[in-house]
């Protein structure tokens, strides 16, 4: 059988966007619609049967989720990562895809893990249950509007750590130089509600005070 | 007590029953759970039940400067912690588009083989005490840990040495580490025989583990089994050669299949894998002390460092199977998403799945820990 | 039966009571059964402690696989909230005097994972905790210095009162009941029935009531056959 250039194979796809980042990478960007042929077509005409990986990426900013499709050729000895943006919904109405386990059986545990992590359904996966958070009541934890600190500064009972040792040592003058709570209250973040939104004021004022060593790029 | 707490469980019709393995059992690996149904001693269906280790790593990470993210990225596969640092510094510097220094790939190589001759003698015996052998359990340990020794000399750390950076390796190799190391592979291969004698030509192990869980190759392959799992099925296959990162491409070495596919197939995998790591590993010791040079690539202020808009796929060959990181960067000082794709999670959940059906109940172990599946990286 | 064995624990007339009392620790600390429980990643260093290199039988310790049988509860790193469900679980089914080992930084203060939405932090507030043994993770020399430590103080006990951390299980059940209801919800419940054995025990105090016991007592409902079935 003649050997079909992959590029050939994949120029099928309508809307598609190919990039090649080295020999063993080709990035391919299609919409959320086309991305069942592709991967179907990669399957079927390019010998590309192993699911490496299913990725999910909240882009908030966005208000859309990417789904990344790693699928790897034993014969092409390449690996395709096939991105797509879908809507990424709301409480009421999450968001939804379809599932590729008709193609490949490992979607299976890829798409159960997005459910749980992400709070996207697939539909046609045989198993959309919670798995790895059976005893996990809130939101999808993944989620990037879903502040892990804050949740486990509210669950947990934190005390200070004042042993007498450590008192010695601060009435000498030593002891804890900045205490750990400051550094994660660095500056006037403290109305910010996530923790992106802070991470950026801190690294925004770390920028400013070290201007001379910025990283050129 | 109270005996009012308590009612007797009305059976159905149905002959089969439900027993649970795990998580609190010594024929599961690590903290795992497994739920079976048996007509008679017979496993109707199985299904896994993961999350008792489950940390929530990829928020974590999320959460943490880029280089913070080092110290935590060992602890999501323990027997075999190198790759997770060497996938997810590469991963790193492919979004920089720096490169490690030639002499920081050879010693990262060094790592990863003795990491899976490390990960190898722990499994060894791990699949020989599901079958009531124990001796080798003993012996694979103990020898495990000359291994875990020599990581102590050159790294710090016994289990999580937390050695790669991105840009290259912390330190230089103490002096004399390479004749240390070429003692201790001079050592175990004269436990060969040993081994071979108690172990892998043993009638009685052999007996229990031939035809014991037994996969073909269109079923790996549909399952996206990988690593040395892959290989007992008779598909040379092996991220090492076919998709070359540091300096595999410049070593000889064989990737050693088998083509029964059972349990015996998948340890005399492992066993030939160890020889041919320390074929490795002795080419190493040969051509490291010739190649001078830095073992860092500079990179900017760690705390305020900004890494680039991009993304990457970085795999490596664990000794469990293909280990990958995407990482995703949005241009700021901490990642803006991570996911580790742990080769467990194919052959934890539904191959091992998969594979219990059909198995009489004492092999559901023997099968897990063939497949050596490690649960921390399910769950992540 | 109950006020029977209440006062044999209380009438105590022997006279050779405080030898066999002496005897009896030190038999209990020469032979300990530790639970065979790999419930994090510290579990990696207990193969090297139980084998060949470190040999943790020469101190009389020995994995065991049931909880009913085993004296020694190893926490061996982070307890997920899954995990402490089934720690709980199996720590109540021990027989008394057990012990309990918190292993790694994580059991102390949630370790490197403090800011994880998914592990408990602090074990000591869910059942008491003999020793902790800190370090990421420990080496095996130091899993044996606490185990050592725990033998001194079961042989101790008498003198020092630092072996029996488990009793105070029963002493203060409402205080570990309220954390673990506080993380699990209301209707937390176990199939053990703790103030029944604080009873049996001698072990009741004040502190062994309050209010989370009477919301034990509220959501407390016999344990029906479960429904289980495999998709």
């Amino acid at each position: 059988m003649n050997k079909v250039p992959i590029d050939e194979i994949l120029n099928k796809v309508n809307g598609i966007k190919i990039t090649h980042k080295r020999k063993t990478r080709i990035r391919v960007d299609v919409d959320a619609d086309s991305l069942p042929t592709l991967l179907e077509l990669i399957k079927g005409r390019a010998s590309y049967i192993h699911l490496s990986a299913i990725t999910c990426v909240d882009w908030i900013a966005d208000n859309q989720f990417e789904l990344v499709y790693h699928v790897w050729s034993y014969e092409e000895k390449c690996l395709i990562s096939a991105h797509t943006r879908i809507d990424r919904g709301s409480e009421s109405n999450p968001a939804k895809y379809v599932s590729v386990y008709d193609l490949f059986k490992p979607a299976d545990f890829f798409e159960r893990d997005i459910f749980e992590m992400y709070g996207v359904t697939f539909i046609g996966s045989p198993r959309m249950e919670k798995f790895i958070l059976t005893e996990w009541n809130g939101v999808p934890p993944m989620l990037k509007d879903f502040d892990a600190e804050a949740y486990v500064q509210e669950t947990f009972k934190w005390t200070d750590y004042n042993p007498d040792w450590l008192q010695e040592l601060t009435d000498q003058g030593g002891g804890i130089a900045v205490k750990p709570e400051d550094i994660r209250t660095a500056g006037n973040t403290h109305n910010m509600s996530t923790h992106r939104e802070r991470d950026k004021a801190k690294a925004a004022a770390v920028k400013a005070n070290e201007k001379m060593q910025g990283w050129k790029q | 007590m109270r005996p009012e707490n308590y009612q007797a469980v009305k059976l159905g019709q149905s002959n089969e029953y439900e027993i649970f393995i795990g998580p609190n059992h010594p024929g599961i690996e690590g903290n795992y759970a497994f739920r079976l149904m048996l007509d008679g001693d017979i496993v109707v269906s199985g299904k896994a039940d993961a999350g008792y280790l489950h940390r929530g790593f990829e928020k974590l990470m999320e959460g943490r400067l880029w280089i913070q993210n080092l110290a935590i990225v060992p602890r999501i596969c323990v027997p075999d912690p190198a790759p997770m640092e060497v996938a997810y510094s590469m991963a790193v510097e492919e979004i920089m588009g720096i490169e490690a220094p030639i002499r920081a790939q050879w010693i990262r190589t060094m790592q990863l083989e003795l990491s899976r001759v490390a990960a190898h003698l722990f499994t060894f015996g791990g699949h020989a005490a599901t079958t009531g052998m124990y001796t080798p359990m003993f012996w694979g340990v103990a020898d495990r840990d000359l291994v875990l020794d020599l990581f102590e000399d050159f790294t710090g750390g016994r289990v999580y040495s937390i050695y790669n950076i991105p840009g290259g390796v912390r330190r230089e190799l103490p002096p004399e580490f390479l004749q240390k190391l070429s003692n201790l592979l001079d050592y175990l291969e004269s436990r060969q025989n040993d081994y071979d004698n108690l172990l892998f030509t043993n009638q009685v192990f052999v007996d229990r583990a031939k035809g014991c869980g037994a996969l073909t190759q269109e079923q790996a392959l549909e399952l996206s089994v990988t690593g040395p799992n892959l290989r007992a099925c008779g598909l040379a296959y092996d991220v090492r050669r076919d998709d070359p990162y540091l300096v595999y491409d410049e070593l000889e070495f064989d990737i050693p299949i088998q083509t029964a596919g059972d349990a015996y197939a998948r340890i005399l995998v492992r066993r030939d894998e160890l020889f041919q790591s320390i074929r490795i590993l002795r080419q190493i010791i040969e051509r490291l002390p010739s190649i001078k040079g830095k073992i860092r690539t500079p990179i900017p202020n760690p705390l305020s460092w900004n890494v680039r808009k991009g993304e990457a796929y970085a795999r490596v060959e664990s000794s469990k199977g293909e280990l990958a990181y995407y990482v995703v960067s949005d241009g700021g000082d901490k990642p803006y998403r991570v996911h580790v794709r742990g080769p467990s999670s194919m052959h934890a959940v539904q191959t091992l799945e998969f594979l219990a059906k059909g198995a009489r109940l004492e092999d559901v172990a023997q099968i897990m820990f063939s497949l050596d599946a490690c649960p921390p990286e399910v769950d992540r | 039966m109950k006020k029977e064995l209440k006062i044999i624990q209380k009438e105590r007339t022997n006279p050779l009571a405080h030898v066999f009392d002496d005897f009896i620790s030190f038999c209990q600390s020469k032979s300990l059964f530790m639970l065979h429980y790999c419930t994090g990643c510290g579990a990696i260093e207990l193969p090297p402690a139980m084998t060949s290199r470190f040999d943790m039988e020469r101190l009389g310790i020995q994995p065991m696989v049931t909880p009913r049988q085993a004296d020694i509860l190893l926490i061996t790193g982070y307890v997920s909230i899954k995990t402490l469900k089934r720690v709980i679980l199996t720590y109540e089914q021990m027989q008394s005097p057990k012990y309990v080992i918190g292993i790694c930084s994580c059991t102390v203060n949630g370790g490197m994972y403090w800011q994880s939405y998914a592990t408990a932090k602090k074990l000591n507030e869910y059942m008491p905790v003999d020793v902790y043994i800190a370090g990421c993770m420990p080496r095996p020399e130091a899993v044996m210095e606490g185990l050592q430590r725990l033998k001194d103080n079961i042989r101790n006990d008498k003198k020092e009162h630092k072996g029996s951390a488990w009793k105070d299980y029963f002493n203060r059940y409402d205080y570990y009941l309220g954390n673990q209801q506080a993380l699990f919800g209301d209707d937390w419940q176990t199939p053990t029935d703790i103030i029944a054995e604080a009873k049996l025990y001698d072990l009741e105090t004040e502190e062994t009531y309050g209010k989370h016991t009477k919301l034990l007592e509220k959501h407390q409902t016999p344990l029906l056959p479960q429904e289980m079935r495999i998709k």
